[in-house]
């Protein structure tokens, strides 16, 4: 039996199809990335796969339960994180932990110790008798965390755990996350973090327009576009036209500034190497340091979504 | 999962929801303004202009105050969850619709309890209001709250963040209400057409019920008043239920 079980699922909005006839499996143990721009249907997948939304068409099972149909059973063995920080700002950390519970009808003496032990994980217990309108951002993110974990859940939603925290929040996050994988609690993630879904992930989906572009481990996505190698490489003097002069080597796709290096795509890693020694030559500096990188999760994430790059990351095309 | 464990598991999540909106809810300005002082000033304002002793206002008072009172809760409390994705929590709680419907009027139908309770105790030790029977009373009051907290529910299911958008829309049923259901105006002073109204307003029924326990008289039998607002309760269960269902899709 699969943690999850998606099967020609549709979701349609009016005349906006949100989800088109997507079909996956999440294997239990398995930790699944669902990548995607924004709009592209990741949210309206989880809401469905959560009984929140019901599907237009289509079926999803969650550990062999119906979510349409068997909506309550399915729950019971999930926790959610959902992309906003819903806690209750009105109610203590532990209130909210304490009302969390009592939803998933968590006995009394477990609801404590889980919420005592999750509060202590996520170093929120010394805060737990104050009311959350005083939390930090990245602690009321932590304790939305350790309210979707209450339950002990199997299976795990998460929906932008770690989006715009700050390093000790995401630190103790990523931590926990990891922590989940290695008891094999099943994580279904989504992130506009890709190289988290990197590290994280056993396989991923990519998702566009509401389909589903391509599913498989990081690793073998790579692998689909090893034409879109790099070199990144560093010189010892910086100069405002060399971002220009190494577009124009032989053989560089792309050339973009990261910090104080710089980073050429091309198909011929070798032939630039050489074309990148020349310049150097020519303009007498030195490299400190040159190195060929494969495509990253991110570039198939681009090429797949049709995404175009800007100077410091991907905007979407309209 | 057997009926029982079922039902357990149900009841202990809209206990939970109840105790929650308690918590945040109940000393919120729009509660307070909505649930406390509306039917304080539509008592006042009718008791000014009359000869009749504020007494025999009473059951009057007791029935709008449930009015007031038990449906000001969720059109506050739920639009605000909707607005901070909290709403999406109890969405997602592995508990039926039916279960959250409940959960959300129980915290108004407590609150109007609270609320009646204090003006009967009030009219009894300030006014010394003569009570014939307190069995109606009682169940006037518990039944009433509860009617008119599920219709508060009901209401909130309009997919909306704002707390104003859900209180106008209540405001439209309770006025009317009030003068068509014997409350100030007596069934009998009513104009047919007016009657016949009367008749679908749960609010009639209450104040029927209410009245005859000060009274010892009732317009309709009291167990048809009774029976009338069961009836209510599971038509607006039915109908929220209904209505978050095709909301959230």
């Amino acid at each position: 039996m699969e943690a999850i079980e998606v099967s020609h699922l549709v979701k349609q909005f009016g005349s906006l199809t949100a989800v088109n006839d997507i079909s996956f499996s999440v294997a239990v143990g398995e930790t699944f990335g669902f990548l995607g721009p924004n709009g592209a249907g990741k949210t309206t997948t989880i809401r469905i796969l959560t009984g929140i939304s019901p599907p237009t068409s289509g079926t999803a099972t969650i550990f062999g339960h119906d979510i349409v149909r068997e909506t309550v059973a399915a729950r019971q063995s999930m926790g959610i994180v959902s992309e906003t920080s819903n806690v209750y700002t009105d109610l203590t950390g532990w209130q909210n932990m304490m009302f969390s519970a009592q939803l998933y009808r968590v006995g009394r003496s477990e609801r404590d110790k889980n919420a005592t032990e999750l509060l202590k994980r996520f170093e929120l217990y010394e805060r737990r008798d104050d009311h959350v309108h005083g939390f930090s951002k990245g602690m009321r993110r932590r304790l939305t965390l350790a309210m979707g974990l209450v339950n002990s859940p199997r299976l795990l939603f998460l929906d932008e755990p770690t989006s715009g925290l700050d390093v000790q929040s995401n630190l103790i996050i990523r931590d926990v996350i990891s922590d989940l994988i290695q008891r094999g609690v099943t994580v279904f993630l989504t992130t506009h973090n890709i190289e988290e879904a990197n590290v994280l992930c056993d396989r991923v989906a990519i998702i566009d327009k509401g389909l589903i572009a391509a599913i498989d481990a990081p690793e073998q996505l790579k692998k689909t576009i090893q034409s879109v190698q790099s070199i990144e490489v560093s010189f010892d003097s910086s100069s405002p036209t060399r971002l220009g002069e190494l577009r124009r080597i032989p053989m560089v796709n792309e050339a973009r500034k990261e910090g104080d290096k710089f980073r050429l795509f091309t198909e011929d890693p070798s032939e630039v190497i050489d074309g990148v020694m020349a310049y150097a030559h020519s303009r007498n500096t030195r490299v400190i340091s040159i190195t060929t990188l494969g495509p990253s999760l991110e570039d198939v994430f681009v090429k797949l979504t049709g995404l175009q790059r800007t100077g410091g990351g991907v905007t979407a095309i309209d | 999962m057997g009926l029982q464990d079922r039902l357990s598991r149900e009841l202990v999540a809209a206990w939970a929801i109840a105790k929650k909106d308690v918590a945040i809810y109940y000393l919120r300005p729009g509660t307070i303004v909505g649930g406390v002082l509306f039917p304080l000033f539509m008592f006042l304002a009718f008791s000014a202009g009359k000869l009749a002793a504020p007494s025999a206002l009473i059951p009057g008072l007791i029935g709008i105050t449930t009015l007031f009172s038990a449906s000001s809760i969720e059109p506050v409390s739920i639009p605000i969850e909707r607005r901070t994705d909290t709403f999406d929590r109890l969405l997602s709680a592995p508990i039926s619709l039916n279960a959250l419907v409940l959960g959300e009027s129980l915290s108004g139908f407590l609150y109007s309890v609270g609320i009646a309770s204090i003006v009967f105790v009030a009219a009894l030790l300030i006014l010394r209001t003569p009570l014939v029977s307190i069995v109606p009373l009682v169940l006037g009051i518990l039944l009433s709250s509860f009617v008119f907290a599920t219709m508060g529910t009901l209401f909130a299911a309009y997919p909306t963040e704002s707390p104003g958008d859900i209180i106008s829309m209540v405001n439209l049923v309770r006025f009317p209400l009030i003068f068509i259901s014997g409350v100030f105006i007596p069934l009998a002073s009513l104009p047919p057409i007016g009657q016949m109204i009367a008749f679908i307003s749960p609010l009639t029924y209450a104040n029927d019920l209410i009245d005859s326990a000060y009274t010892g008289i009732t317009h309709f039998n009291p167990f048809v008043d009774v029976a009338m607002l069961l009836v209510f309760i599971l038509i607006f269960q039915f109908v929220a239920n209904q209505l978050y269902k095709r909301f959230n899709d």
